[in-house]
Order: C-alpha cells, then structure tokens, then sequence
C-alpha cells in the first residue's frame, strides 16, 4: 500500500518533469538559464526530460507487485 | 592539447585543470574566454568518452539491455540490472548541477588561479579519502597478507547501495570544477563507499561515459557555429581517445593494488606551484 502511494507521488513528479521539459523546451521558462534571450533551452528540456523518465523507473520499482 | 587531455582526463589530476593552467603557464595561444575554447575541451572529452565506451564495449551493450528489462520489469534480478540502476542514480546529481550551473562554471573556465587553487584541493581530498580507507582497511582486513588480500575484502561495483551512488554522483558533480578530477572525487567516493581500488576506478570511468557523451553531444552545434579549424580539432580528439585508452588500461592495472595517494601528493604539489607561478610570474 505504502509502495503504491510512493509509486503514485513518483508518477505525478513525471508529469511535473514532463511539462517542465516541454515549457523550457519552448522557450517559456527561463530559469536558470544561460542565456535568457535564447527562444529554446534544449539542454534543461533534456535534463528534466530525463527525470521525469528516471520518476517512472522509479514508481515501476516502488509500486506493490501482485503474487501469481 | 589532446594528448594532455586525454592522458590526464582519466588520471585523477583533473584534465581541465591541467587543460586551463597549462597554456596559461607556457603561454599557448589558447584564449580560455575564447566561445570556442569549451566546445573544444568537450571534442576532446568525446575522444575520451570514445575510447571509455571501445574498453567497455561488452560490457555496456550489456548493461543498456539490463537497464531497459530492469526498468520495464521493475525489479531487479541480476548484477548487471543493478549496476545499471546504480549508474543512473550516480548520473543524476552532475547532470542537474552541470545543466544549472553552466553559465557560472563556464565564466570559472576563463581563471587559472581558481584552476589551481581547486587543483590544490583535489589533491587534498584524494590525500583524506586515502587516510580514511585505511582506517577502514586496519578494521575490516585484519588477517590479510597481501595488498590484493587486503583489498578483496571490499566491495565490487555492483554490490553497493543507491544512497553510496547517489554519493559517489554528488561527488562527480565536484569535478565540474576546474581543476578538481572527476575520476579523483569518484574514486575517493566510492572508496568511502567501501570498493575496492580497481572496482572505484571501473565504477568513475562507467559513470563518466554518459555525462562527458551528452556534454559533448550537447556542445557540439556551439562547436560547429564557432569558425574554428575543424580538422585540427578533431586530430587532437582523436589523440585525446588514444591517450584515454593507454590511460583506462594503465589505471585498471595500477589499481589492483595501488592507492590515490601519488596523484594526491601530484595535484597538491602542482596546484600550490602553479598558484606560486601565478602570483609572482613578471
């Protein structure tokens, strides 16, 4: 039960990852960025891209597995 | 230049150090504010990266397939499942401080006295991981004989916890610092985590392949729209893998029995030198 609840928060932080990723991707966030006049920040729309698939690896491992 | 830094790259001496204060102690032509002076280090780490991936060919074919049956099983069943979880965990922290801290490292690049004054440091830290294995080693290895005795009674890369890579991560993120190694603070951290010499040096060199490729990778369009001389860069690339192969090889089998404690007294030694050199030069 524990596991599903931890899954569950892993999962939303992955959809917050992803839309960071598509915002700096775009160009609407500019935070922390190394050049605020550049219209797309690959590099931080990659950085979070990867977190928020590292999130799900993570939820997969904590949800509860079922017994066969 | 790609000599230098492939050679040093996986010596714990740190390559960027050595990459900023040596043109600035010759007096090489190199501008290190130069735009293209960072694309040209990471075409060298990509050589690196290179030749890193060509020594672990097998071993990394073996662990994307890992990765991927881990991820989408979720579970891990084999040595090789966890070692590539544990690799992810190690990649995050340098990968989040490396993309906010770009700007603000890069503008560090352009001083060699930082350079040298973190060199300094890096050495004293490969010195005091050292001081601290062997207290662990006086705990754990009573009864061994020999060198290679007293060190297989650690760990192996695979066998650590999350929370040690998540440790021996933050220690890499150190090494966007100029002038402190990432192999160095990698090694020590994961000596602190209790591997063996050579298991540390092949857990540093697994966990630097992904972050020098996408740094490179991600460098590479600045690279491309700089008027550069290409050619020469991509020689000294090469010549950066080359120097990066005979390192990895050399290091792997120093560590069998070896410590960090020659390169410690090197970057503490070279460090205080340079910032010497630095200050009173005319």
């Amino acid at each position: 039960m524990r596991g599903n609840t931890l899954a569950m928060a892993l999962v939303v932080l992955a959809v917050v990852f992803a839309v960071v990723a598509g915002l700096y991707a775009v160009g609407v966030l500019q935070f922390l960025v190394s050049d605020p006049h550049a219209s797309h920040h690959y590099t931080h729309a990659i950085l979070f891209g990867v977190l928020a698939i590292a999130s799900l690896i993570g939820a997969n491992f904590a949800r509860s597995k079922g017994t066969a | 230049m790609g000599l230098l830094q492939g050679a040093t790259e996986l010596f714990p001496v740190s390559s960027l150090g050595h990459a900023v204060l040596v043109p600035s102690l010759l007096h090489w032509s190199f501008k290190q504010s130069d735009p293209s002076f960072v694309p040209f280090l990471v075409l060298l780490h990509l050589g690196t990266a290179g030749a890193l991936l060509f020594i672990y060919r097998a071993q990394w074919v073996e662990l994307v397939r890992s990765f991927f049956t881990a991820a989408l099983r979720g579970n891990i069943e084999t040595p090789s499942e966890r070692l590539s979880m544990l690799l992810l965990v190690g990649t995050i922290p340098a990968g989040i401080l490396g993309v906010f801290l770009e700007h603000e490292l890069k503008s560090l690049f352009a001083s060699p006295t930082a350079a040298a004054s973190f060199l300094t440091v890096n050495g004293f830290l490969m010195l005091g991981a050292e001081v601290l294995r062997r207290r662990a080693e006086r705990l754990a290895a009573a009864g061994a004989q020999t060198r290679i005795e007293q060190e297989e009674r650690f760990a192996v890369a695979e066998q650590i916890s999350f929370k040690a890579a998540a440790l021996v991560g933050a220690c890499q993120a150190l090494a966007l610092l100029p002038g402190i190694s990432r192999s160095g603070v990698t090694i020590g951290g994961g000596l602190m985590a209790g591997l063996r010499h050579q298991e540390a040096a092949r857990f540093s060199f697994l966990l630097a392949t992904p972050i020098i490729a996408a740094a490179g990778v991600l460098e590479i369009p600045q690279l491309l729209s700089n008027p550069v001389p290409l050619g020469e860069y991509l020689a000294a690339a090469a010549l950066a893998g080359i120097a990066a192969y005979l390192s990895a090889r050399f290091l792997l089998r120093y560590f069998r029995s070896g410590r960090l404690d020659p390169y410690g007294w090197y970057c503490a030694g070279a460090g205080i030198l340079s910032l010497a050199l630095l200050t009173f030069r005319p």
